[in-house]
């Protein structure tokens, strides 16, 4: 074996400069593939990230109606059950973080706007949400205080400070009306245009007694111990649950529509990607198939040396796998430091395609991910070019004739 | 004398199905051991049809190839492979040596290729480059030695592994006359301290006047089988 790896190796910088060039293309399309994936990914990681954050959480259980119909009036019940259920789960959920939720008009003197009122425990969903980093002014709720938190971007159209009060009006559970007037406590950034636009958090207790649904939730938020167990911790809680009354939703089932549009996109990427590996391959084969021309001589004297085919097919193959594997090696060790700087240094976007991705409701950065699968994925597509690239070589040493009869039947004819 | 290579009616056409050529023709001949055979004959004689036959790289289309009492004729393929290196030395025109290998290494190859032990390797080696003159070359690869120095390297390569018999396929033709007659120099040498079979196919006529038999070839046929005994 290592006579076969010594003239692989060896075989590559017979040609300095060829093998160079084929290598850097390798390099540059795996520092280009890194870099697209990695901003692609960072990008969705950072949509969800916030969306969890901020909105679904990773679990949710629900009334068994309430994601057709999200209405008050499928509010559940959190009884003795559901926090027997909970118990069960310790182990494995870290937090969870209950909410009451519903949209209310809500009034000034001279402006009256649609808001999404949300009733939370507030040292729970501070925990899950950090909302209290995010106040710009004020001070956050406690609870049972009968103070409200205003989204800044909502504070900012009704145009309200601090200590003004806010008539609040909706539907609240089985047809209640709720109403109340609500001094403002505090003004928060959610970044979230979408929900920083339309937000108003009270606690849990004065937004039961706002929609009249005492002990009643619209979602309880279950935060797992480890979130890449989330679904299988969905599983259990989903099997132990009355599926007659409760729903329990992944993030990921909750997310369906942004999932699959972000799936879409990244197949966009990928084709381009793999157009990009394409040209490669054939750059690959390029170099593969001038190195096995020029070598049919060295090929003649192996073989009459005793070299086995097998053996020499090796060769052959690692010179394939050598090439591809130095160049994504090189690539990702040149991506690595600058996508672990756009990592920590998410690019900041200006103009129309900031305004497109405040739009849709997030921030205006590309972020990068770390995620080691963009890495390794890079290392799997540049192994099965390496491999198919490498079988061509194969086939051409498994048929080569080591005495060239038709050279010698043509000089035969031209002597005679 | 123990003879170490026999053909029967050894023949070999090329291109049968289209414009048959009978590049070997029936040829029957002995080689015995320790022996300085020069085959001649002009160009498409059929010389190097007959070393390729001989050395397994080819398969004759009838006769027999028999080396060390083997027939060697109809061996399979992978078979072919083991038997040349064990049996058989090679020494080619050009292109001799393995580029990306230095001398001591081209030397060692067929041995590491018959798993020999690395130490016995590395003496038989140093010893056969220094048999060739090349003592101080050991660490060169081919590009940074003349053609003379190259074909000693290849020589030293063939015997190395101390094979039954070594086919040398016009191994002077490039080399200009100082080369040569060192080259030649050493191989007369060698076979005679080595005892080692050669058999060489030339036009070169200081290969032929040291050859003790000079084999020619016409047409694919022998056409004159002289013995020199009196040259040394």
């Amino acid at each position: 074996m290592k006579l076969i790896l010594t003239l692989a190796w060896r075989n590559l910088w017979r040609n300095k400069r060829r093998t160079l060039i084929t290598i850097s293309s390798v390099m540059f399309a795996v520092i280009l593939a890194v870099f697209i994936f990695s901003m692609e990914q960072g990008s969705y990681e950072r949509m969800i990230d916030t969306t969890v954050k901020y909105s679904t959480g990773y679990i949710q259980i629900q009334d068994i109606l309430y994601d057709d119909e999200p209405s008050m009036d499928y509010a559940m019940l959190f009884d003795d059950d559901i926090k027997e259920l909970l118990e069960e789960f310790k182990e494995e959920i870290d937090y969870y973080v209950p909410r009451l939720q519903s949209f209310a008009l809500v009034a000034t003197d001279e402006i009256t706007r649609g808001s999404m009122v949300i009733g939370i425990d507030p040292v729970l969903e501070d925990k899950m949400s950090e909302l209290s980093d995010d106040m710009v002014e004020g001070e956050f709720i406690a609870s049972g205080d009968d103070g409200i938190v205003v989204a800044e971007g909502l504070a900012g159209i009704l145009n309200i400070k601090i200590g003004d009060t806010l008539v609040l009006l909706g539907q609240g559970f089985h047809g209640a009306t709720a109403s109340g007037l609500y001094p403002v406590k505090g003004i928060v950034d959610l970044r979230l245009p979408d929900l920083n636009n339309n937000s108003i958090y009270m606690s849990l207790e004065t937004a039961q007694w706002f929609f009249a649904a005492e002990n009643r939730l619209t979602a309880l938020i279950i935060m797992p111990e480890n979130p890449s167990q989330t679904n299988q911790l969905a599983e259990g809680l989903n099997s132990k649950i009355d599926s007659e009354w409760y729903n329990v939703l992944t993030w990921e089932e909750m997310l369906s529509d942004l999932l699959t549009l972000m799936q879409f996109d990244m197949a966009g990427t990928w084709v381009l990607m793999m157009i990009l590996y394409i040209v490669i391959t054939f750059g690959l084969f390029g170099t593969i198939l001038t190195m096995m021309i020029e070598r049919r001589q060295e090929f003649r004297l192996l073989f009459s040396l005793g070299l086995k085919r097998i053996k020499l097919a090796a060769v052959c193959f690692f010179e394939s796998v050598f090439i591809t594997f130095t160049g994504a090696i090189a690539g990702m060790l040149l991506a690595f430091p600058v996508v672990l700087y756009f990592f920590y240094n998410p690019i900041p976007l200006t103009g129309g395609m900031a305004e497109t991705i405040i739009d849709y409701g997030f921030e205006p950065v590309l972020p990068f991910s770390m995620t080691p699968s963009i890495f390794y994925t890079q290392a799997i597509i540049v192994f099965l070019i390496s491999f198919v690239v490498g079988l061509f070589p194969v086939y051409k040493v498994f048929k080569f004739k080591i005495v060239d009869n038709k050279g010698k039947s043509l000089k035969r004819k031209r002597n005679s | 004398m123990k003879t170490v290579i026999e053909t029967k009616d050894l023949t070999k056409i090329y291109n049968s199905s289209v414009a048959p050529v009978k590049a070997v023709n029936k040829v029957s001949l002995d080689f015995v051991e320790g022996e300085f055979t020069a085959i001649v004959g002009p160009s498409g004689s059929g010389k190097n049809t007959f070393l390729n036959l001989i050395g397994g790289l080819d398969k004759p289309t009838e006769g027999q190839v028999i080396i060390d009492d083997t027939d060697i004729s109809g061996m399979k393929e992978s078979k072919l492979f083991d038997f040349r290196l064990k049996n058989i030395g090679f020494v080619f025109q050009s292109y001799n040596l393995i580029p990306v290998l230095t001398a001591k290494e081209n030397v060692s190859f067929i041995m590491l290729l018959q798993k020999e032990s690395k130490a016995k390797m590395e003496k038989r080696a140093v010893e056969m480059l220094e048999q060739v003159g090349l003592s101080e070359k050991l660490n060169s690869r081919p590009g940074q030695l003349s053609g003379g120095q190259q074909q000693r390297v290849a020589v030293a390569r063939a015997l190395a592994s101390k094979p039954k018999f070594v086919l040398a396929d016009e191994p002077t033709a490039n080399l200009d006359t100082e080369s040569a007659f060192n080259l030649l120099d050493i191989m007369s040498r060698l076979n005679k301290e080595e005892n080692i079979t050669l058999i060489f196919s030339t036009h070169d006529q200081r290969v032929i006047d040291r050859a003790r038999r000079v084999i020619t070839l016409v047409d694919g046929a022998v056409s004159k089988d002289e013995k020199f005994e009196s040259r040394k």
